[in-house]
């Protein structure tokens, strides 16, 4: 295990951060932008699943990627309408946010529920995080912006596609792991099919977009279509590398009783 | 700030209160995870989070169908559709899950947690197979996951209620989705927190584990849905 090199926690943290909030803040002049923005959170979400549902949370991992985008959207629809007046610092609070609902989870979790996990408190702060800009994301590619009154109430709350990207957001980020976990279990390989749970979703985020802003959602779906089709050839790729280091002992041999 | 006013304190006090409601729920719930699925443990055969949260969810329905239909209802009348909703929705999952368990598994419903069932005085240690944690879903099971999901459901109404009251003003038609999406948030975040508690597995309100767990369980879920109260209100702040 030790000798393969996987990427830092950190490096995929400024990784998912980064990417996430320029996405979002680009999202008003390029709505494609948003759901790119969500897939980098994605990535970076599904590692911070990998590193805490390595120990063995005792209720499968789906319950993590659910606590997530339950913590996320509450963070999201606050940071969103407390910065009504400077719509610039939304996504930053909604962040900052999230990170403080998931620290106090993760202490109460560590602290009072006793669940005996060192990195806990670390990464259900950065699950919430990443759930948070998830949401932020994908809704900002479905309404074309990020302003929660204006846009984001009648364009995705109003007919339900919030409920979609709440679901299929935390699929896509519990995903990779809950089908990746084993022994044998690598994190570029995870990574790969993080990069394409998060693009299946931008591809649906485009259909969505296709009703709400007309002919600019059938470039975000086509765009997520491809990244798919791409990071589903890594992803298979890397589960073929991986499976020619898999050695077969032939039978059980026979022995006279 | 509008903070101190006390109908705002006693406001966030009923999320805290609904969140620890469905944290609650949670607990009486009979909950088998995987080795359930097998019929090797009591309960039904899924997480803890799928069974909270999707008696929740229908309880959250059929309260605001109540809301929708009669703005003017008060409050015990909207937590009441909503248990009512929950219970049956987890009683027909309960009941289906039964049958299979029943003639389709083919095994005796016994808890392996308690030698006599409290409600029907069966012995139930006799009934357990070898290697197993019991098998179904147990009289006691059954009333004590309807009884927790009631809770559950009475929880999602309360916090849909106390939103309504908030949004209803500032946006009107739009109220509905965003407390209801706010609401389902609460839900997850709460019916998570007790599932780690109980590890997974949990039979019922007679389950030793019970007791063991339920105090720290529901302490955490107060603090961190009053949290969630204060940052629901600050949002309604945001939307005049």
């Amino acid at each position: 295990m030790s000798e393969i090199k996987e990427i830092s926690p950190n490096n995929l943290v400024l990784f998912g951060l980064i990417g996430g909030l320029i996405g979002v803040y680009l999202s008003p002049t390029l709505p494609i932008a948003g759901a790119l923005g969500a897939i980098c959170a994605v990535i970076w979400g599904a590692d911070a699943v990998r590193r805490v549902a390595k120990y063995g949370l005792g209720t499968g991992v789906p319950s993590i990627g659910q606590i997530a985008l339950g913590m996320g959207i509450i963070a999201a629809m606050f940071g969103l309408a407390i910065m009504k007046s400077q719509p610039l610092a939304g996504p930053v609070v909604a962040v900052i946010t999230a990170s403080v609902i998931g620290f106090v989870i993760g202490w109460f979790a560590q602290n009072v529920i006793k669940m005996k996990i060192p990195v806990m408190i670390r990464c259900m702060t950065e699950i919430a995080a990443s759930g948070a800009i998830i949401i932020l994301g994908y809704s900002a590619a479905v309404a074309g912006n990020y302003d929660f009154v204006n846009n984001l109430i009648p364009l995705v709350f109003d007919n339900g596609v919030i409920l979609f990207i709440f679901w299929v957001g935390a699929v896509a980020m519990l995903h990779p792991f809950n089908a990746c976990l084993g022994p044998d279990e690598r994190q570029k390989r995870m990574l790969y099919l993080a990069g394409s749970t998060g693009a299946s979703t931008m591809a649906i985020v485009g259909l969505a977009a296709i009703m709400t802003l007309g002919a600019s959602g059938a470039i975000t779906m086509l765009l997520g279509i491809v990244l798919w089709l791409i990071f589903y050839k890594k992803f298979w790729d890397e589960v073929y590398n991986d499976a020619a280091s898999v050695v077969g002992t032939g039978l059980i041999p026979k022995t006279e009783a | 700030m509008v903070f101190l006013d006390p109908q705002t304190l006693i406001d966030i006090l009923l999320i805290g209160l609904s969140g620890t409601l469905i944290c609650l729920a949670v607990h009486f719930i009979p909950v088998g995870g995987a080795p359930a699925a097998m019929a090797q443990a009591t309960g039904i055969g899924t997480g803890t989070v799928e069974l909270a949260a999707g008696s929740g969810l229908v309880g959250l329905i059929t309260s605001s169908y109540m809301y929708a239909y009669e703005p003017n209802a008060s409050m015990p009348l909207v937590m009441a559709a909503g248990a009512l909703g929950a219970a049956v929705m987890l009683a027909s999952t309960m009941l289906a899950g039964g049958l299979i368990y029943a003639y389709g598994v083919a095994v005796p419903f016994a808890s392996a947690q308690v030698k006599k069932d409290p409600i029907t005085g069966e012995r139930q240690d006799i009934y357990v197979s070898k290697g197993t944690q019991g098998q179904g879903i147990p009289t006691i099971c059954f009333v004590s996951g309807v009884v927790g999901s009631a809770l559950g459901g009475a929880g999602g109404g309360l916090i849909y209620f106390v939103l309504m009251q908030y949004y209803s003003p500032l946006i009107s038609t739009s109220a509905a989705a965003v407390a209801g999406v706010f609401t389902m948030g609460v839900f997850y975040v709460n019916s998570v927190i007790p599932s780690y508690g109980v590890g997974g597995t949990i039979e019922g309100v007679h389950d030793p584990k019970f007791r063991r767990v339920v105090p720290k369980d529901v302490f955490t879920s107060i603090v961190v849905s009053m949290l969630c109260g204060i940052v629901a209100i600050l949002i309604a702040g945001g939307m005049s």
